[in-house]
């Protein structure tokens, strides 16, 4: 991690104290009243059409985590717009490389069996806040780029392979992965994969189809379909999370500045202190 | 109203209007009768049991008799006039407004000058009209009160209920962001599930848009939720929190990019098909010679769009 931080800063840079065990604002709901989604001990799919507001929410969830204290981000983005803003906080950056994607998810993957060893020894079953561990949120934008675009067949299949691992194991070990894409068919992501995901997000879709395939199959014909929002109505989604049926909710909406604010922000927060320039970085990474 | 059998209610008691419906009338009249004859007989036949004790039985039927008859009298008119009870019940909160604000104008009128009188209605009147959040408080909670009509119009008339013809109780009601959410306990004879089929016909009765129902018991299916939405909220601009818990004036951090300046088409190299005259002309492309990728600049000698187009369907 690279990050060039001026010498002389005029204020002490305090953390928020936001853990991410707290629940995530996320937006409102269609009576108006806050919504918030513990992301910890679930993953979480978004999709919809192009422009729905699928990165807004993502961008939200990534905020949230970059200004929690002892967390980590691993982000892929093929687009590498939409999570850019936050390179510098996170411990992996994956732009549109497919093979930097699978080494990323192999070491997650041993991160996650180690945790689980760990916490076999402990006699336990499930990470918990005051374990001091560090939760590890990978967020995947633009899934379908890296399980169907970029690289050979072999990788794509690898990349989702290692992706399932990591989804199924990392839910206990603090380590949730947010996903966005789409349209998550079964020819785009395994559906072995989508159906890990307990969380659902369904921005605007064009057909009742493609709104069962994100929320699950049958909720169309209850009433609960995305094609019925209105498509200038961005970051509008049906969220299927506690509760058990689908609830209409607005994404609360950041702007670039704010991206980018945010970002500066959790950044200078996170920043090893200017003050003892003699400490190694290894030295602290090692601390961390 | 009841317009099946006027004759019969309006008819006999000289002029009243009927205002209960012929179905509950009826079954109103026989609960009456069996409440009479039930009450009359168990109560007599206890106070006959306990007088008995200390007077002869035969006195103490008598006794029995005395005691029984009129208190079963008493339950056949309470029983009788049940169905007027709750119309007055219903209407409990629109009589005692009413009233209270009926008999403050007449106060203030029979106390003040007519000049103080209006100034004090202008006051009590405009301040909340023109303020806009307690005018829109007056309204929602306004609107509380006629939804719950609006919900009982629903049921009596197109929601089928059981034979006695009882109306689920409508409890109390309150505003939310968009409209209103009222709650009912519904009697034998309906479930959410039937009421989920007719959403938009309570919408419509409501003057709503939308109509959503809930459970508002894991224990009691019949403790039901109604959110009545009026507004739509899901357009509206919804703010993050993150933004207030941070500091603006953070300094910038940003890793060094290297930025690509192939920034068009024909600053990247067809990997495939490779034409000695591909690419725009020469003077449509910016800094040619400032690729990044390295990708060589367009061919100079081709002369015409013509030629390019040609050479692309090739």
């Amino acid at each position: 991690m690279t990050t060039t931080i001026p010498t002389t800063a005029e204020a002490v840079p305090v953390g928020p104290g936001l853990s991410m065990f707290d629940p995530i604002f996320i937006g409102i709901d269609e009576f108006g009243q806050p919504v918030y989604l513990d992301v910890i001990y679930r993953n979480l799919l978004t999709a919809g059409e192009p422009g729905g507001g699928k990165s807004g929410l993502i961008n939200n969830i990534c905020g949230h985590a970059a200004l929690c204290d002892n967390t980590r981000l691993v982000l892929f983005d093929a687009k590498l717009v939409e999570l850019g803003p936050w390179r510098d906080l996170a411990d992996a950056f994956i732009g549109p490389d497919i093979d930097q994607g699978i080494d990323v998810l192999r070491r997650l993957l041993v991160v996650a069996t180690n945790r689980y060893a760990w916490l076999l020894a402990n006699r336990r079953r499930k990470l918990a806040d005051g374990d001091g561990m560090s939760v590890i949120v990978t967020i995947i934008d633009e899934l379908a780029m890296f399980s169907t675009v970029l690289g050979t067949k072999a990788q794509q299949e690898e990349f989702s392979t290692l992706l399932r691992g990591l989804v199924s194991l990392g839910r206990a070990c603090g380590m949730p992965v947010v996903a966005a894409t789409q349209r998550p068919s079964w020819d785009i992501i395994p559906a072995s994969l989508r159906d890990l995901f307990g969380y659902r997000a369904a921005f605007r879709c064009t057909s009742l189809n493609s709104s069962n395939i994100i929320l699950g199959q049958g909720w169309a014909e209850q009433g609960y379909t995305a094609s019925d929002i209105s498509p200038t109505n961005q970051g509008a989604a049906y969220l299927l999370a506690e509760g058990g049926v689908p609830r209409r909710i607005k994404a609360a909406y950041l702007t670039d500045t704010d991206i980018y604010n945010i970002a500066d922000y959790a950044a200078w927060t996170r920043r090893p202190t200017i003050s003892t320039p003699t400490v190694n970085p290894t030295e602290w990474e090692m601390a961390a | 109203m009841s317009k099946s059998s006027p004759r019969r209610f309006a008819g006999r008691s000289t002029g009243t209007v009927t205002v209960i419906e012929a179905k509950v009338h009826r079954s109103s009249a026989r609960n009456a009768r069996m409440a009479f004859i039930l009450t009359a007989v168990i109560v007599g036949l206890l106070a006959a049991v306990v007088a008995a004790s200390s007077i002869h039985p035969i006195l103490a039927v008598i006794v029995g008799a005395l005691i029984g008859v009129p208190t079963g009298g008493l339950v056949w008119l309470l029983v009788r006039i049940w169905p007027v009870i709750r119309l007055l019940w219903w209407w409990t909160p629109e009589t005692i407004l009413g009233v209270v604000l009926l008999t403050a104008w007449v106060q203030l009128a029979n106390h003040t000058p007519t000049v103080v009188t209006l100034i004090v209605v202008a006051l009590v009147v405009g301040v909340p009209a023109a303020i806009r959040p307690v005018r829109r408080q007056v309204v929602a909670w306004g609107w509380c009160l006629v939804v719950r009509h609006r919900l009982r119009v629903c049921f009596a008339q197109f929601i089928i209920a059981n034979q006695s013809g009882s109306l689920p109780l409508i409890l109390w009601a309150r505003p939310t962001p968009v409209g209103e959410r009222v709650w009912v306990y519904l009697r034998p004879g309906l479930s959410a599930k039937d009421l989920e089929g007719r959403l938009d016909k309570i919408a419509v009765t409501c003057h709503a848009s939308t109509v959503l129902i809930e459970r508002a018991s894991e224990n009691n299916a019949a403790y039901l939720r109604f959110d009545i939405k009026r507004r739509e909220v899901l357009t509206a601009h919804v703010g993050s929190p993150l933004v207030d818990v941070i500091d603006p004036t953070a300094p910038v951090s940003a890793s060094p990019l290297t930025v690509p300046t192939a920034l068009d088409l024909p600053d990247i190299d067809m990997p495939t098909v490779t034409l000695p005259t591909q690419g725009k002309p020469a003077g449509k492309k910016p800094a040619a010679t400032t690729t990044a990728n390295g990708s060589k600049p367009a061919a100079s000698s081709a002369s015409s769009v013509e030629d390019d187009d040609t050479s692309d369907w090739i």
